[in-house]
């Protein structure tokens, strides 16, 4: 604010009205900041002691319980097996979409004429709510649905995707990344349309073929976009939860159960407030510790 | 030069066609396999839609007889009534067209008024406020829920209207877009107002609000989509049915009606239609969003 030379700002002299600009800007701030103060940081704070107590909407009597609620937490077979489903889940789903996105955006590229049909269409996955496209697979994943139609005219027969403990929760990654392509697809094109073509110019003066370009060029360049789109994925998959209430209700034999899923059974079905906010607070350190580390990762390592 | 020279224009003409020939035969092959992916992957994404619309107009038996075939057999907007009645679709769309409009509106002015102090008026904290807003963005959605039912309860307003709503009124994505927007709009306008006498909040509705009317519009679009679209916190929040949105409302449809599937499939198309609308109509402003926001993350 004062970076000016001090002459500059000795000589024009503070508005009288400057009381009155802080009170304005207060006033400005203070509505959207009264709710971001109340559900953001007043709520962590809620959450931070609730993890040390056992209250309960449904209990009279209530106090504080030290670390109780995260000694259960971490002595819970079925919070560490949904941390393992989870885990599986992220693992397998953000590399997929980040892989498919990317490719789909360079091929999409290519499409002069069609471009934004394909875009349009390859979005609606996105604008459909969670639900609907949950609903629509359970029966796309049945015995005799669209899935294994598909696999049967190449010679597989299709397990029973759903009420298969060992191949449920793949079914639901086949799904979200059915959904999510389209959405970062976007984003991966956008990126695509801010490589300047003078680039791939040279690279052709140069004799490079496809590969050296996009490995060279392509790539290097598109690395804020992929920064941002593996950040946001890793983020979102760890909360995942709709696909699983709607599909499988975290069966079958606990296979599909989320660490989501469990905080939520915990906190509103069997109303073990503390013991919830004690998981999503274990959540919360290790997405934490997963963004940290990929930014770092990201940020130290320069391709180019 | 000196090759290029010797040649004559006639020989250069004919290299050059024969070298585009080439190109565009390996170059046509190319967009071959560009386009069969390209729609097989369309196909992919448009099958179960179109399996999701068609099994609607079946009727239950025919439904049962064939539940993959893509044509209903007879006609009918039987699954529709039932959905609209017994599964009072009509009554969840409206709820969810009220819960979006509401935050939308409270959102609109509460973001802009905040971006609007962030971006043009200089007070003490202003940096650390805005780090302060950022920062709420960095916090996952599974850390605030209970403590966010716990505040809901704290007030009273457990399954009510504004239970609802009230956690969505302000949105640090929201704060932020505007702001990058309105700092990207001249200030000659407003000082000029200012020297005319005009105060902030003048400056604010006259000028900039009608200025920043497509940043508004594509965060518009950004927050009825997700609004509409959310789920775990009006499962959590709501008891009454008759409050439920249109993504509770399916999910305890298929629970009440396991076997009646085409009628949750025409709740599922009438809760999806809405939001495809809104998109065909604003794609614009959706893909522009979506890049804005993509590349200042």
């Amino acid at each position: 604010m004062s970076s000016g030379p001090q002459t500059l700002s000795r000589r024009i002299p503070r508005p009288r009205w400057s009381v009155a600009r802080q009170v304005a800007a207060y006033l400005f701030i203070s509505p959207a900041g009264f709710f971001l103060l109340a559900f953001s940081f007043i709520a962590i704070v809620i959450s931070f002691f609730l993890s040390f107590s056992d209250w309960s909407p449904i209990k009279e009597n209530w106090g504080m319980v030290g670390f109780d609620n995260y000694a259960t937490a971490f002595g819970s077979w079925r919070f560490w097996n949904s941390f393992k489903n989870t885990a599986e889940f992220v693992a397998i789903s953000v590399p997929a979409i980040t892989l498919s996105a990317l490719g789909l955006a360079l091929i999409g590229n290519h499409a002069r004429k069609l471009r934004s049909v394909f875009r349009t269409l390859f979005f609606i996955p996105t604008i459909t709510p969670g639900v609907v496209v949950a609903l629509i697979w359970i029966w796309m994943f049945r015995l005799d649905g669209g899935v294994n139609e598909v696999l049967s005219k190449v010679g597989i027969d299709g397990p029973n995707w759903l009420l298969d403990s060992s191949k449920a929760l793949l079914a639901i990654i086949i799904m979200t990344v059915w959904a999510a392509v389209g959405y970062y697809m976007v984003i991966f094109m956008a990126g695509l349309a801010d490589i300047p073509q003078v680039y791939y110019d040279a690279a052709k003066v140069d004799g490079a073929n496809r590969w050296r370009t996009f490995w060279n060029i392509t790539l290097p360049l598109l690395r804020n976009s992929v920064i941002f789109v593996v950040i946001t994925l890793v983020i979102g998959s760890w909360q995942v939860f709709t696909q699983m209430f709607i599909m499988t209700r975290g069966g079958p034999a606990n296979a599909t159960e989320s660490v989501q899923w469990e905080i939520f059974r915990n906190a509103f079905m069997s109303f073990d407030m503390g013991v919830a906010a004690a998981m999503s607070w274990i959540l919360f350190v290790v997405i934490f510790v997963f963004t940290a580390v990929q930014l770092k990762i990201f940020i130290s390592r320069q391709i180019y | 030069m000196a090759v290029l020279e010797r040649l004559t224009t006639a020989e250069i003409e004919s290299a050059a066609r024969k070298s585009r020939r080439r190109y565009l035969l390996t170059n046509s092959g190319w967009m071959v396999l560009v386009y069969a992916v390209l729609v097989i992957i369309a196909l992919a994404t448009f099958l179960p839609y179109l399996w999701m619309v068609m099994n609607s107009f079946k009727t239950e038996a025919n439904f049962y007889k064939d539940p993959y075939g893509l044509i209903p057999r007879d006609w009918s907007l039987k699954s529709y009534l039932g959905a609209v009645g017994y599964g009072r679709m009509g009554v969840f769309v409206r709820n969810s067209f009220m819960y979006s409009s509401v935050v939308l509106m409270v959102q609109l002015f509460f973001n802009s008024l905040a971006a609007y102090a962030f971006a043009r008026i200089e007070f003490r904290g202003r940096n650390v406020m805005f780090l302060m807003v950022l920062a709420t963005m960095m916090l996952p959605g599974a850390v605030t829920l209970i403590p966010t039912y716990v505040l809901v309860y704290a007030v009273g307003m457990l399954d009510s209207f504004a239970g609802v709503v009230v956690p969505s009124f302000a949105g640090a994505f929201g704060i932020f877009l505007l702001r990058q927007f309105f700092l990207n709009i001249p200030t000659e306008l407003e000082d000029a107002a200012h020297i005319d006498g005009a105060g902030f909040f003048r400056v604010y509705w006259q000028i900039i609000v009608p200025l920043a009317k497509p940043a508004l519009i594509t965060l518009g679009i950004f927050i009825v989509l997700s609004e509409w679209q959310s789920f775990i916190w009006p499962l959590v929040v709501l008891q009454d049915i008759d409050k439920y949105p249109i993504t509770v409302g399916l999910a305890l449809l298929r629970d009440r009606n396991q076997d009646f599937w085409p009628q949750i499939l025409a709740g599922s198309v009438v809760g999806t239609v809405p939001l495809v609308l809104l998109f065909v109509l604003t794609q614009k402003y959706i893909i522009g969003g979506i890049t804005l926001s993509g590349l200042k993350g």
